[in-house]
């Protein structure tokens, strides 16, 4: 049960589950950027929604399917084809053997994610089989993918079911994006702290799993650059002296000495995986008590076709 | 105990023990996420599906109100071979000059007493140091590195960072070490720890 990588593209990882309860150790969660696109290719298949599945960055990606297998494709807007023929996104895909299976750049959006019906096997470190890269553990070989591996798969233990996602289930990808977001332990150190939810930002070049620029507008801060390094958290914003703001993302550092200004609300930490460089962003705020409520609300939304949710968003 | 953001309680403490020491405490209860302390901070996150915020927060206070451990181990001094300067330390020659102090001066200062570890955290392994000489406080650049080579050395605020791993990076750098500070295929890949007893060691090259 294998699949063979014919073309790696520009970053692809194994991701699954994120890792919980090891930040003190300096360890982060990795995981999907986007593990709401990703729990939708494993529905697909029938896999559980966090079953280690690709994470393709923006260039897409490759490969040949060895046997007989059911994948599916979502996250972000791209053309793929399966032996030059189009295939849908958002649906179980059924592959014969030497099937070739495309995935073309990311038109909207920066992440595509492939599911497998029974999932990759990958290597577990920590607890989890999600690719950390920067300590170059888990997933396949700690590495990003490249031409010629071979991936094996687990045999599905369930009939897989042929299944499209609902259209108000597919998450809309734009060039143009909000998120909601509360204000966080050093906002008071800005000289206009609503300067955060007036700003129109663009996403910097240098953006990854680590974290994303956020340029486009500048912050006068109150910093001399010694503040003492405090527990940071994917969602993160803060602010450097240089008044240039960026947000931190899953394999972000556990710790950081930079003022946290914001805090990506949990509802949309999902949506970071699909900021692409150049993206527009604005942040819109939203008191604690009302994060709390919109994200009951949202499980409720997706519980109706993504039981479980609630480990993804 | 206030706020830092939609799903985190941040708790303020006087030191880098006193986080380590509640943050301990608090981690024997399994109802959160995520207790990592800071150097003056602890922070708490926690499921807000399914858990109530002024719960947690009473939790914590009753927590705060037992009386913090004093416990103190005997630790094995480590020693950590660092090659001070040059390519292995890129930013030692411009901190010297904002100091005032000569290389020599500047080694002799770093090298010669026993630091404890105050805190493991940003990535795997990452050390913070702290009791550094009073005259080697400088802070952080201000932009940050997009590549730190793993076995950096750097200082900032009063503190001596180890960069475990090859990533990005805001301490001005003054040198570098081979000795391996995180291993994930070890038994225990975690080298140092919060209450480590290091010494650096100054050697002429990796």
């Amino acid at each position: 049960m294998t699949i063979q990588v014919l073309n790696p593209g520009l970053q692809t990882t194994i991701q699954a589950t994120p890792r919980i309860g090891m930040r003190h150790l300096g360890v982060p969660a990795s995981g999907a950027a986007d593990p709401l696109s990703m729990a939708l290719a494993n529905r697909l298949v029938g896999n559980d929604l966090l079953a280690p599945a690709l994470e393709v960055l923006l260039a897409g990606m490759s490969f040949r399917a060895e046997v007989m297998m059911q994948i599916a494709i979502t996250g972000a807007t791209a053309s793929c084809t399966v032996n030059g023929e189009t295939a849908q996104l958002y649906a179980t895909l059924q592959l014969a053997p030497e099937d070739e299976v495309h995935i073309g750049p990311a038109e909207k959006g920066a992440r595509s994610y492939v599911a497998f019906a029974g999932g990759l096997l990958a290597d577990d470190t920590l607890g989890s089989r999600s690719t950390y890269l920067p300590a170059g553990f888990a997933g396949f070989e700690g590495r990003a993918l490249q031409k010629g591996d071979q991936l094996n798969l687990a045999e599905a233990d369930h009939t897989v079911e042929m299944l499209q996602t609902p259209a108000e289930f597919r998450p809309p990808m734009t060039d143009s994006w909000t998120i909601r977001a509360g204000r966080a332990s050093e906002t008071g150190l800005l000289q206009d702290a609503d300067q955060l939810f007036a700003a129109r930002f663009t996403i910097g070049n240098r953006s990854d799993r680590m974290g994303l620029r956020l340029e486009g507008a500048k912050f006068d801060i109150r910093s001399d650059g010694r503040m003492p390094s405090a527990p940071v958290f994917p969602g993160t914003i803060q602010c450097p002296e240089d008044g240039e703001l960026f947000v931190l993302a899953v394999d972000a550092g556990t710790t950081g000495g930079y003022p946290r200004v914001a805090k990506v609300a949990r509802l949309d930490l999902h949506v970071l995986g699909q900021l692409r460089p150049g993206n527009q962003l604005m942040l819109i705020e939203r008191t604690d008590a009302d994060a709390e409520s919109e994200l009951r609300e949202k499980q409720q939304y997706w519980n109706a076709w993504l039981p479980g949710v609630e480990r993804i968003i | 105990m206030l706020s830092a953001g939609d799903d985190l309680i941040s708790i303020s403490v006087a030191n880098p023990r006193e986080a380590q020491d509640l943050a301990l405490r608090l981690r024997e209860s399994q109802a959160y996420l995520e207790v990592v302390a800071g150097l003056d901070s602890v922070v708490v996150q926690f499921d807000i599906a399914s858990k109530d915020r002024n719960e947690m927060e009473k939790q914590i206070a009753e927590v705060m109100a037992l009386p913090g451990s004093t416990r103190a181990t005997a630790q094995p001094v480590v020693e950590i071979p660092v090659c001070y300067g040059g390519e292995a330390g890129p930013d030692l020659a411009d901190v010297c000059e904002q100091l005032g102090v000569t290389q020599e001066e500047f080694i002799a200062l770093h090298s010669g007493r026993e630091y404890q570890v105050d805190l493991v955290g940003f990535t795997p392994g990452f050390a913070y140091i702290g009791g550094l000489d009073k005259q080697l406080n400088v802070s952080r650049r201000q932009e940050p590195r997009v590549c730190v080579p793993a076995g950096s050395v750097g200082i900032a605020g009063g503190m001596t960072g180890l960069y475990a791993l090859q990533g990005p990076g805001g301490w001005p750098l003054i040198g570098r070490t081979s000795f391996i500070l995180f291993d994930a295929a070890a038994d225990n890949p975690f080298v140092l720890v919060p209450g480590s007893k290091v010494v650096f060691v100054p050697v002429a090259a990796m």
